[in-house]
């Protein structure tokens, strides 16, 4: 099963790369994809969390400041609740409102101006409602055993939580405990309100359908309605953390199920909770918009994207493989021109060669039909003349056929072939074309061949090729002369050099670095390519070609070869 | 009527020979050289009418030699005898007084020709 996977990704590796050309499309497509996609990418993520964070301040900054005025409204009206009841206790005495009529008065005095208020009452020190005014019949109503009386006892105002009251409308109660120091007593005030005015104030929190807002108090029940959380008196699921004087945001999971931006505050002097349920908020809409909407865009300008690139990347590819097949046509082409030419140079001095051997034959047969004409000589009285001279032509046929097969041994070998060649025979046999051309030119020639030289493995024509530009170079380069020395030897345990070294004109510093270059040349005359071929031949035998030169002094061309044949 | 007095020069034993010999055969007065000083000697010596010099010398420049021949007696006539068609040369050569030139292999005859027309040359020289 492992060895199936392994094959799969082998082949996969193996489809990229093999193909030089398809790897350089694809490593096309991929570098310009992940330059616009990473980017891309970045961009949209920041900004994302960016814009996120931006609209998530404001909507909690927009439902603190809601919350805050509520609770500051609320605040506000239930510490002015709280004055009344104690400016009427410091303005008048336990036995003024004790009395049923004048509290009555009072009452309604003050509904004038609080028409929440719905009822009054003074209690004494034991629980028992003294006095009365409102829609119930409770004086005398025994208040000892209630919780709020403990409390009351214990401090100087409480405010008591919601009841359902008259009609069974929500309703809660305030109440004062006022010190008689005289006789280490007390009495306590008390009003109950409805809930009319608060729940005013919260319905004027902004709220959509699927929002709410209500109070509870410390232990969770609801003191109003609440639309998702429970009816009024109802407790709370979900769980209360600590709530502080300033307003918290948090995210909660209401009863139906809905994730809520839950934000509450306590109010202060009361044990109540005001809540704020936000179900729908604007960043939760950039939400969806990025992972719905851009992502389909994003999706399709990529695939849009992916599909031109495509294009892009196979024409470029396309040109560059054209480039390259013309190029090295081109290459091949100078390179069989440099060929012909060499071997043209070849062919002229061939052809000098053989002249001489010719014009011998042209005399000597001439002589022979001088002899035979204008002498009148009897051949077979001379013999042995007759007989030397045609020995003679003989002897010039020989050597022109030495010469012929020199050159057709030279052209034969134009095809490449890798072979173990004596370094040293190869030498002398490219010498052999150019001895004529050294002496008449008076440039002496000196071989230091190393005789010891292992047999090399490589091409021998091609090696003969070089060899014959370098030294057509170097007897350009003396012209007459001079001299040229060809040496040979080993290289470390690898390689072996052959120098060519002339005396000739010399290469100044700054040409020596484009010598090799295609098309360049010093000469008037020739293509400028024999070095540069050279160079490429050599390289591609697994070799290098240096060289050393001195304006004035001459120029060494060292030709390093692998013993052991090595691709380039 | 004599024929001229030829110095052949050049480095091929067997050609000088076999083509002195056809010159001898028709009576012509032939000396031989085989390199540029024996051909130097020569002309001082055998003092030679017309010189037919081979351009391609081992060592010296045939056209050093045609100048050091003209220096030594500026009247005898030099036929240059050239393998290749090099026509810059034997420009050369005609500007530094060379009366003609031939190619190899050559026609007989036609040097015949030219040798007998450089005599006249000479000796038309001589009478100015």
């Amino acid at each position: 099963m492992s060895f199936n996977i392994l094959n799969f990704y082998k082949r996969i590796i193996y489809y990229f790369t093999f193909d030089l050309y398809r790897n350089l499309k694809y490593k096309i497509i991929l570098a310009n994809f992940l330059l616009s996609l990473v980017p891309l990418f970045i961009v949209i993520t920041i900004s994302y969390f960016w814009f996120i964070n931006i609209l998530k301040q404001d909507f909690y900054s927009h439902v603190t400041w809601q919350l805050k005025n509520t609770k500051q409204s609320i605040e506000y009206f239930i510490s002015e609740k709280f004055s009344s009841l104690r400016f009427i206790s410091s303005v008048y005495s336990y036995e003024q409102l004790k009395d049923q009529k004048f509290l009555s008065k009072i009452f309604y005095t003050l509904k004038k101006e609080s028409p929440d208020i719905v009822d009054l009452g003074i209690i004494d020190s034991e629980g028992i409602q003294r006095a009365y005014v409102g829609p119930y019949k409770l004086i005398g109503k025994d208040y000892s055993n209630q919780d709020w009386f403990n409390e009351i006892i214990v401090r100087s105002n409480y405010l008591s939580d919601v009841f359902l009251g008259f009609r069974k409308i929500p309703h809660f109660a305030i109440t004062i405990k006022k010190e008689i120091p005289e006789t280490q007593s007390f009495w306590i005030i008390r009003a109950t309100i409805n809930m009319d005015t608060l729940l005013k104030f919260i319905s004027e929190i902004n709220l959509s359908e699927k929002d709410d807002a209500f109070i509870i108090n410390e232990d969770g029940f609801l003191q109003t309605p609440s639309r998702f959380n429970g009816n009024i008196l109802q407790k709370v699921s979900f769980q209360i953390i600590n709530p502080k004087d300033s307003v918290s945001i948090r995210e909660v999971r209401r009863a139906d199920g809905n994730w809520v931006k839950c934000g509450c505050v306590s109010i202060k002097n009361s044990q109540w909770i005001l809540f704020t349920q936000i179900y729908s908020s604007p960043y939760t809409v950039i939400q969806r918009i990025y992972t719905n909407e851009l992502l389909i865009i994003s999706f399709v300008s990529v695939l849009i994207g992916m599909f031109i690139m495509f294009g892009i990347a196979q024409n470029i590819v396309n040109h560059v493989k054209k480039a390259d097949e013309e190029r090295e046509n081109a290459i091949a082409q100078s390179e069989h021109a440099s060929k012909l030419a060499s071997i043209g140079r070849l062919a002229a001095g061939v052809a000098h060669e053989i002249n001489n051997p010719l014009a011998i034959i042209n005399e000597k047969a001439g002589l022979m039909k001088d002899l035979l004409e204008i002498s009148n000589t009897d051949m077979s009285k001379n013999k042995e003349k007759f007989i030397s001279l045609i020995n003679t032509i003989f002897d010039s046929v020989n050597r022109c056929r030495t010469i012929t097969h020199r050159l057709l041994g030279f052209a034969r070998r134009m095809e490449v072939s890798i072979e173990f060649i004596d370094i040293n025979e190869a030498i002398k046999e490219v010498i052999g074309f150019l001895e004529k051309e050294f002496m008449f030119k008076n440039i002496r020639l000196k071989l230091e061949l190393d005789e010891t030289l292992p047999l090399i493995e490589t091409d021998k024509g091609q090696i003969q090729q070089v060899l014959l530009n370098l030294l057509n170079n170097a007897i350009d380069a003396v012209e007459r002369d001079g001299s040229v020395e060809i040496t040979t030897k080993m290289k470390g345990e690898d390689f072996i050099h052959i120098s060519v070294k002339d005396t000739g004109h010399g290469i100044p510093k700054e040409k020596l670095k484009h010598i090799f270059e295609p098309f360049y040349t010093t000469k008037g005359k020739g293509t400028g390519l024999g070095l540069s071929i050279s160079y490429g031949i050599i390289q591609r035998l697994g070799g290098k070609i240096l060289v050393e030169s001195e304006l004035g002094k001459g120029s060494i061309f060292t030709i390093e070869l692998p013993i052991k044949y090595r691709d380039e | 009527m004599s024929r001229a007095k030829v110095l052949l020069v050049d480095d091929e034993i067997e050609y000088v020979n076999a083509l002195a010999e056809r010159l001898r055969i028709r009576n012509y007065n032939v000396s031989i050289a085989t390199n540029s000083n024996d051909a130097i000697s020569s002309v001082i010596n055998n003092a030679p009418e017309v010189v037919i010099l081979d351009l391609r010398l081992p060592g010296l420049d045939g056209i050093e030699i045609l100048k050091i021949i003209k220096k030594i007696n500026p009247k005898i006539q030099v036929i240059l005898l050239t393998g290749h068609g090099s026509t810059e040369k034997i420009e050369e050569g005609i500007k530094d007084g060379a009366f003609e030139y031939v190619l190899k292999p050559i026609d007989i005859e036609e040097l015949i020709i030219k040798i007998d027309k450089a005599r006249k040359m000479l000796y038309r020289n001589n009478l100015d």
